[in-house]
């Protein structure tokens, strides 16, 4: 899952970076608006955290513009006035919910999460689909009810197919939203990591191969 | 209220304008009546001299010549009237006319002296008369006195006294009325400016203009001006002293944010501490500066849309819990307004609003009621407010030690906007069990 993150206060960025990172999200990070619309159009994020008052572009003219660009990702405002005017504002531009400043960094993980999982079409944290569960908040997978052991990077790869079930997911994509730019970016990788996650998902086999486009999450062809 | 400018203008010229009139009137009559007195006794002197002229006397009689100058002396009911009388003898003239009408003559014997008029006004029976009077001494052997006394019935006279009082009231009349009028044109026209302000204030008192038209004449051109410079002058200070306000709570907020994320990975004895004082300082300055933001009930300025705003919330609070499937049902009078502050209606109304989407189960219902002011109820199904709790939760967080770690002021903090505004926010149980919020505001 990759995430923007723009706010001007360089200590409080660092923070935001750091919590997400560590909560296994690719973080790209920019200081003002206009750094944090380049990013916004030039890669595809999974959300945006976006500070309402911003330099050089303001956050609500941000949203604005990301969104006339058919930019669809979810995006939390953070806002440090805290009126309601500014919420409303942030809101109507397109922004999908608002967290005033200063907030709790567990706060705004789970709304990050409940956000990504609603841009998918999940209500509960839990996405359920057969016989496998993915609890997004406690990051555990379980197949049958028993507990699946999973790497990070392969949680990831699951989820991010989960949460995009209904189309096919090129190997690109998903380097592109799980792994930093400067991760060594062999399709390879990504193919032994579906391998392994395959093999400990058995006997289900919910990814299915599209051949010479990426994956695809169905569990219709459940072994 | 006090009496109008109008009024007192139109009052103070109607009465002297009728004291005036009525003055005027009074003399014109009574110097009219005077004159008619006049021309009545010159015409009794003019008959007087014209029987001096023609009297004869012989066999001692008094007698005078046939064709007296004036022949209604000879027509019965004529109103003309002569007697001639001469002193100590008992000879006596008097006119056809005076004979036939039984006129009584006065008696002026032994009362007046020779050569002096008297005229005099009598009444006998039904009818007024004039009488001159004029005592001569006859130039015969015995230089005896003669009195001539004529008389005409006032009727004649009264008549045109009558007909010119007429002719004046009606013109008197006449004018005041026309005066009155031009007078209430003149106020009126003259007033116009005072009453176009009047009502351009009243415009933009409820913001349907930012400022007066420039079209006032010089008497009250200073004002408008002064008026416009003034409402400029508190629009920008107001706008000045908010975004002060906001800069400050963005350069205070951030560092809290900084702080409190730092605190968090701390695991040390003290950051319990430290993290307790900072929920303190957080909620000192979002309480102190919400409400030194805040505007109050203003003079100037536009009426709020209440719908316009409750819609607003609606939709962005139903994007932001776009999970949670929250029925929202709005029965709002249509064109319900404030006299305030949009951000501050804003601001109670997001935090009712809020809390109601957070704490509810299913629905909410927004509904409104308007009498001597505007009644906004909210209702949730949640779990409700205790009653116990209902009182503490308005007036949490009022004095800054009172805080404690993790309560939130939201609820406190519309309370203090709602006091701003001279309202009422009360909390009571929803027909569903839930929390009932009722804001009325003036």
């Amino acid at each position: 899952m990759r995430i923007l993150v723009v706010e001007d206060e360089q200590i409080l960025q660092d923070q935001l970076v750091e919590k997400l990172k560590h909560a296994g999200y690719v973080v790209d990070a920019a200081g003002d608006g206009e750094e944090g619309l380049y990013y916004g159009r030039e890669y595809d994020y999974d959300a945006a955290v976006i500070d309402l008052g911003l330099p050089k572009l303001d956050g609500i003219d941000l949203i604005t513009t990301l969104r006339n660009e058919k930019r669809s990702f979810p995006v939390l405002v953070l806002t440090a006035r805290g009126h309601w005017q500014d919420k409303v504002h942030g809101l109507e531009a397109g922004a999908d919910d608002y967290l005033t400043k200063p907030f709790q960094m567990e706060e705004l993980l789970a709304r990050l999460n409940a956000l990504m999982r609603r841009a998918a079409g999940h209500a509960s944290p839990v996405l359920r689909e057969g016989e496998l569960q993915l609890d997004t908040a406690k990051k555990e997978v379980r197949v049958e009810d028993a507990l699946v052991e999973l790497t990070a990077y392969e949680y990831k790869v699951l989820e991010y197919l989960m949460m995009n079930a209904s189309r096919v997911v090129s190997k690109t994509e998903l380097t592109e939203h799980l792994y930093d730019q400067d991760f060594d970016r062999d399709s390879n990788v990504i193919e032994v990591f579906v391998g392994r996650l395959r093999k400990k998902l058995e006997p289900i086999n919910p990814i299915r191969t599209v051949r010479g486009q990426g994956y695809r999450f169905n569990v219709e062809t459940t072994a | 209220m006090k009496t109008g400018i109008q009024s007192r203008l139109l009052l103070t010229t109607s009465l002297v304008l009728s004291s005036f009139l009525f003055l005027a009137g009074f003399v014109l009559d009574r110097s009219f009546q005077e004159s008619i007195r006049e021309s009545a006794r010159d015409q009794l002197e003019l008959v007087i001299y014209s029987l001096m002229g023609a009297a004869l006397e012989f066999d001692e009689q008094l007698g005078f010549s046939t064709d007296l100058a004036d022949n209604r002396l000879y027509q019965p009911e004529s109103g003309w009237y002569a007697m001639v009388e001469r002193h100590g003898k008992e000879d006596r003239w008097r006119s056809l006319s005076a004979r036939t009408t039984g006129v009584e003559f006065l008696d002026y014997q032994g009362i007046l002296n020779p050569g002096q008029f008297d005229f005099h006004e009598e009444n006998e029976g039904s009818v007024d008369r004039f009488f001159l009077t004029y005592v001569v001494i006859w130039e015969d052997e015995d230089e005896t006195l003669l009195t001539f006394q004529v008389a005409a019935d006032q009727e004649p006279f009264v008549r045109t006294i009558r007909g010119f009082r007429r002719n004046l009231y009606i013109g008197l009349g006449a004018v005041t009325v026309f005066f009155v009028m031009a007078q209430y044109v003149a106020v009126r026209w003259g007033l116009r400016p005072l009453r176009a302000m009047a009502e351009e204030v009243r415009e933009l008192e409820d913001g349907k203009r930012e400022r007066l038209s420039e079209s006032y004449p010089i008497e009250l051109d200073g004002l408008a001006q002064n008026l416009d410079r003034f409402i400029a002058h508190e629009q920008r200070s107001r706008s000045r002293y908010r975004k002060a306000m906001e800069d400050l709570a963005h350069s205070l907020k951030t560092p809290l944010a900084v702080i409190r994320n730092a605190l968090q990975d701390d695991k040390r004895e003290e950051s319990n501490l430290l993290s307790e004082q900072l929920d303190r300082m957080e909620n000192t300055v979002t309480r102190q500066l919400t409400r030194a933001s805040a505007v109050g009930p203003v003079i100037v300025g536009r009426r709020v849309d209440v719908g316009n705003v409750i819609d607003r919330l609606v939709r962005a609070l139903q994007t932001a819990y776009s999970d949670r499937n929250i029925e929202v049902e709005q029965q709002l009078e249509p064109g319900m307004t404030v006299r305030g502050d949009e951000r501050d209606l804003m601001e109670m109304l997001g935090n009712l609003l809020e809390n109601a989407f957070k704490y509810t189960r299913t629905r909410i219902l927004i509904r409104s009621a308007s009498s001597a002011s505007t009644s906004i109820y909210l209702e949730d199904d949640g779990p409700g407010i205790d009653p116990e709790l209902r009182e503490e939760v308005l007036n949490r967080g009022t004095r800054a030690d009172e805080v404690q770690q993790g309560q939130g002021i939201g609820l406190a903090v519309v309370a203090e906007l709602v006091e701003l505004y001279h309202g009422q926010l009360t909390i009571s149980e929803s027909r569903w069990g839930g929390a009932e919020i009722r804001l009325d505001l003036p």
